[in-house]
């Protein structure tokens, strides 16, 4: 027995002998290269580390944008299943999270070796903290109490991982959709801020990698994310929301009212301040939900488009928008995202005439002493271009032109000026180009200004008075600005500030003066002739003139492509106080879905609507009397409304500011740009005898059967441009 | 008292208790090796699954103090006392493989677990221990009739009847081929015969070769009817042709033992436990030992395990019996098969088979049976009487 111990000994030391032997040739003969298959097994790059882009913040600390941390919810069905005890208590702590567990059950059954299938997306932080410290409590309890293995609830969760990301947050839903943008999932910005700051917005994502150090032994290092900076905007929520109040009431006063559709093709409202451009709120009808930016049935009551994308003349219905195709459906949530103060370009109309008479003015071309007779049309180079009255407003001053609107007078100042002199001062007035506002997008339209060289008589004619030449909201409003703070040029912004996302301030953004556009003297003629277009006897802008304030401003019609439709563009663009102004309105009505659309009522309207809330807010004293309508109107205003974000007017209130605004002073309607002269009112003029239409309203030549206004005489049924054939260049 | 004192003086006079500091050292060498490396391989996973690094050092150390506290009272009890529960205890290794049908708990694709109060306990390693006692007694009684082929089958029965029970009702192919090496090495040293050994092992060689012919040859004729062993054995042939299945955690266990190099890359820095070798604490710790430790690690362990079976033979050669002498090659054969299979895995000498590291792999109930081995080993060692020792040398 004792050789044979031996005998068993030297088998196993044998044994021992020939496996050393075998670990000794893998070394020897593989070492090398096992050593390089294990080195480039190790992920050294792994991981990127997600930045938070910053925020948009407005000019009273309200969020408009945000970052928020969320977490894509990862089953392991591999791992769930790996004991038949974990299934239950996985899917139970699933359920918890919101997550439809009898999906998830069938899921997993089905594909028992998918190890990476995302079952929720965008949990939210809180909501993933809550359940991780519930895990924990439980956990710890279920080791407390010994509970068995196989009947732990909180231990036997598995399978169940998240993965960290950022998603774009708008808690103010649609509010200044326009100007806010949205950014798409890979942190891409559209449209406005998001698009136009994004690389401001954006950070540096951060890294976690792996490299190996000189003894091949592997480390691993964290560069930390470095997030995007904030932007502190002008924008005032407050403002934002009056505006988009009255964008929003306009619309459902108006909507489905002549055809289907929207209350107007489009509605453009922007309040500015007139001393350092800045825009304290910028809006457009209709918007979207910045946080469901793809939400097709926006675009309902949007006007069809044809091959060129301009409006058709048709709108869109709901059935047409479910029936839309994925081509159209892009096309039509890009002119819903467009931002039409910016993006879109019409012809301005009479509000471009202090415009013309500011060029003379400046030009030395006329003083502002002279006095234009109108006969309610001029011959200019064989063509007859007819005044809005066709009926004639009389021998009317420089001043006065501006009060009631004439073409006539406005050709004549024109003419005075040359087309030299005209030309020149649209480029000074920066007409056709950018103004170079802070938005995406902001479009050019130097293709749709005339050159002197190409311009001929008509073409200046037509010019004058705001038809004919194409430019932007933006365009006009900054002007405008220029023309009457004393002449100083300010570059239109939205962003005053950037900072860190710690909250240092990385940038200011000061006020701009890019040019002088006219002298003092002369912005202080244009404030006092804007003024008489409020306060004149044949004013054409009393409708817009809030309770308590006293405004300037200019009405403006402006006849759409093609000629003979009828259809307009009516805006009124206004300021305050008249003789130190600070804040400027200009409220573009493109298209109202109304019989008759040559009415700035439309615009004035919601000019006045808007001011009687944003003055007051704003803490601009009161300088008018108020009449007992009026007191009662602002008391009932002001129990609606609180100035706060999410309060909106109660419409019982608006309706009675309605219908006091028509009984007021005596003149019922805004009667844009055709009010028709003192003297002719006395004379009992020809139309004055005409039948009124039961159905309109309007009174009836009965040689034509044409529409004419009631208290100007304007002829609804013909236009100004009848005879004008003028190309765009 | 003075009774009490006279009696203590007069065995120290008699006969000086032989207690084998040697195999006591490289016992809990080994157990505290075993535990530092176990705490290496398993933290990174453990750390991830668990959120507690320490979650398997914690369960082994608890196994391993409470193996230690039987291994203490086995090594003072007279191991005379374990031939008389000889069929009690494989009545109990019986009971317990039985038990499985009904109340065993299924771990990775195997049934092979029992629960006691939240603790987990594997049958095949009592059934071990049985074979080991049972076979010692049935040596004993038969004598010289051990040379006989009746009595060979006699002795080879019971254990028979345990492996063919682990195999069939647990699968569990390794453990019932270590019940039949424990026997096959007592009956070795127990008939003085060469001959018919060396027959037996040319037949179970030849028996393995076919095997393997065989399934190559299925293979050959429909790769998709092959059960889990048939893969294996091609996965140890061709390991880099299935490295992304079969043979992913031999090829990862291979690159393991090459990138060690000499002196390894240090304690703690091993890559392949990274996610690389799962579950490395188990089967494959050999390999992390070889990556962090190097082929210098790696043989210093061998020769830790050579140092202690040679303590075995040397008790089993001074055993005052038989039945102490069985149970020391019992033991001696247990540690030295499993070693030796689990080298080979981890080297892929052989086919990918679950044999564990003994004293270092983790799992409980095998180092609590192991430490009741050597429990039994030390009581064997404590009967001999010094000056017999002194008189074979």
């Amino acid at each position: 027995m004792q050789k044979k111990l031996v005998v068993l000994f030297v088998i196993v030391l044998l044994a021992f002998l020939g496996l050393s032997i075998q670990i000794y040739a893998i070394s020897r003969d593989k070492g090398n290269e096992y050593s390089k298959t294990v080195l480039s097994q190790q992920s050294y790059d792994s991981r990127v580390i997600d930045f938070k882009r910053g925020s948009i913040i407005d000019a009273k600390g309200t969020v408009l944008a945000d970052s928020e941390l969320v977490y894509d919810v990862i089953v392991d069905a591999k791992q769930m299943l790996s004991k038949d005890y974990y299934l239950e208590p996985s899917l139970h702590a699933l359920e918890e999270l919101g997550i439809d567990s009898a999906a998830v059950r069938r899921y997993v059954t089905d594909n028992p070796s998918s190890q990476y299938y995302i079952v929720m997306k965008n949990l939210p932080y809180a909501r993933k903290t809550a359940y991780d410290e519930r895990l924990r409590v439980g956990r710890e309890q279920e080791e407390e109490n010994g509970t068995p293995v196989k009947d732990r609830i909180y231990s036997n969760i598995k399978g169940i991982w998240f993965d960290a990301n950022y998603i774009r947050n708008y808690p103010n839903g649609s509010l200044a959709c326009d100007v806010i943008g949205f950014t798409n999932g890979s942190n891409q910005g559209q449209f406005g801020l998001e698009e136009y700051y994004n690389d401001t917005l954006n950070g540096t994502p951060g890294r976690e990698y792996g490299y190996l150090d000189e003894m091949s032994n592997l480390e691993r290092t964290t560069i930390d994310a470095t997030d995007g900076y904030n932007l502190i905007t002008t924008i005032d929520a407050n403002i934002q929301s009056i505006i988009e109040k009255y964008l929003k009431q306009f619309n459902d006063e108006h909507a489905n009212a002549v055809h289907t559709g929207n209350g107007a093709n489009n509605v453009g409202c922007i309040v500015m301040n007139v001393k350092t451009g800045e825009i304290l709120g910028m809006g457009s009808y209709p918007g979207f939900d910045l946080n469901d930016p793809y939400n097709i049935a926006m675009v309902t009551g949007m006007p069809r488009l044809n091959e060129k994308d301009a409006p058709s003349g048709e709108y869109l219905t709901g059935e047409d928008v479910n029936a839309m195709s994925a081509d159209d459906q892009t096309r039509y949530l890009n002119a819903l995202w467009r931002n039409y103060c910016i993006s879109d370009y019409y012809e301005p109309g009479s509000v471009a005439k202090p415009f013309t008479v500011a060029a003379a003015l400046e030009s030395g071309s006329i003083t502002g002493n002279e006095h234009y007779d109108c006969q309610g049309k001029l011959d200019v180079a064989g063509w007859e271009i007819y005044c809005h009255n066709r009926y004639g407003d009389g021998i009317i001053s420089v001043s006065q032109s501006i009060e009631m609107s004439c073409n006539v007078a406005l050709m004549e100042i024109a003419f005075a000026a040359g087309k030299e002199n005209f030309c020149k001062f649209q480029d000074i007035f920066n007409f056709g180009l950018k103004t170079n506002i802070d938005l995406a997008n902001e479009v050019r339209t130097d293709m749709m200004i005339f050159d002197a060289d190409k311009m001929n008589i008509a073409d200046l004619a037509t010019n004058s008075f705001g038809q004919n030449f194409n430019v932007t909201m933006i365009q006009m409003a900054a002007g405008f600005a220029s023309l009457i703070n004393g002449g100083n040029y300010y570059e239109p912004h939205i962003v005053s500030k950037i900072t860190s996302a710690s909250g240092t301030t990385v940038r200011n953004i000061e006020p701009r003066i890019l040019k002088k556009t006219v002298s003092a003297q002369t912005s202080a003629k244009i404030r006092e002739y804007c003024h008489q277009v409020v306060v004149g006897p044949n004013g054409t802008g009393k409708t817009a003139r809030p309770a308590g304030y006293m405004i300037g401003g200019k009405t403006g019609t402006a006849e759409t492509l093609p000629r003979q439709n009828n259809e307009y563009v009516v805006s009124f663009m206004g300021f305050t106080p008249v003789d130190d102004p600070e804040i400027l309105i200009y409220v573009v009505v493109d298209r109202p879905n109304v019989v008759f659309q040559a009415d700035a009522k439309f615009a004035t309207g919601i000019v006045r609507n808007v001011l009687t809330e944003v003055l007051p807010y704003l803490g601009q004293p009161m300088t008018e009397p108020l009449s007992e309508s009026e007191m009662e109107e602002l008391s009932q205003l002001e129990e609606s409304n609180a100035y706060a974000i999410g309060a909106s007017g109660a419409p019982a209130a608006e309706e009675v500011e309605e219908e006091e605004t028509v009984s007021e002073g005596g003149i019922p309607e805004g009667t844009e740009d055709f009010v028709t002269v003192g003297e002719e009112e006395k004379k009992e003029p020809a139309w004055k005898s005409f039948e009124i239409d039961p159905e309109t309203g309007y009174l009836i030549d009965p040689s034509n059967g044409h529409h004419i206004d009631p208290d100007t005489g304007f002829d609804y049924d013909s236009t100004y441009a009848d005879e004008v054939v003028t190309p765009i260049p | 008292m003075p009774e009490r004192v006279l009696k203590r003086s007069v065995r120290v006079q008699g006969a000086e208790v032989f207690r084998d500091y040697t195999l006591i050292f490289v016992v809990l060498f080994l157990l505290a090796l075993g535990l530092v490396m176990l705490y290496s391989t398993s933290s990174y996973e453990a750390a991830l699954q668990f959120g507690d690094s320490a979650y398997y050092l914690k369960k082994q150390l608890f196994s391993t103090v409470i193996g230690l506290l039987v291994m203490l009272l086995v090594s003072v009890l007279p191991y005379r006392l374990w031939g008389r529960l000889a069929t009690p205890a494989f009545a109990l290794a019986v009971i317990l493989i039985l038990a499985i049908i009904p109340f065993g708990v299924e771990s990775r694709g195997a049934k092979r677990w029992l629960y006691f109060f939240g603790v987990s306990f594997q049958p095949a390693e009592a059934a071990k221990l049985a074979t080991i006692v049972v076979a010692a007694a049935m040596i004993e009684r038969l004598g010289s009739l051990v040379k006989t082929l009746r009595g060979m089958i006699l002795v080879f029965l019971p254990p028979v009847i345990l492996s063919f029970m682990l195999y069939k009702i647990t699968r569990n192919l390794s453990s019932a081929m270590i019940v039949m090496a424990i026997v096959a090495c007592m009956v070795f040293v127990s008939v003085p015969d060469y001959k018919r050994f060396v027959l037996l092992a040319v037949a179970v060689a030849a028996a393995g070769a076919l095997w393997i012919f065989m399934t190559l040859r299925s293979a050959q004729a429909a790769e998709d009817t092959l059960n889990f062993r048939g893969n294996r054995i091609l996965a140890w042939l061709d390991p880099q042709a299935y490295a992304d299945d079969t043979a992913f955690q031999t090829l990862q266990s291979l690159y393991a033992i090459g990138s060690g190099g000499l002196f390894g890359k240090g304690l703690g820095q091993s890559m392949q436990k990274l996610g690389y070798i799962p579950e490395a604490q188990n089967d494959m710790i050999f390999s992390i030992i070889c990556e962090e430790l190097g082929l210098f690690g790696a043989i210093c362990i061998i020769l830790l395990f050579i140092i202690m079976i040679w303590r075995f033979i040397f008790i089993a050669n001074n055993a005052v019996d038989l039945f102490g002498a069985m149970l020391v090659v019992g033991v001696t054969g247990h540690i030295a098969v499993q070693v030796i299979l689990n080298l080979a895995v981890v080297t892929n000498t052989i086919p990918n088979t679950g044999v564990t590291l003994p004293f270092i792999s983790y799992g409980g109930t095998s180092v609590l049976f192991l430490l009741f081995e050597v429990g039994l080993v030390l009581s064997v060692a404590r009967g001999i009487r010094l000056k017999a020792i002194d008189s074979t040398q």
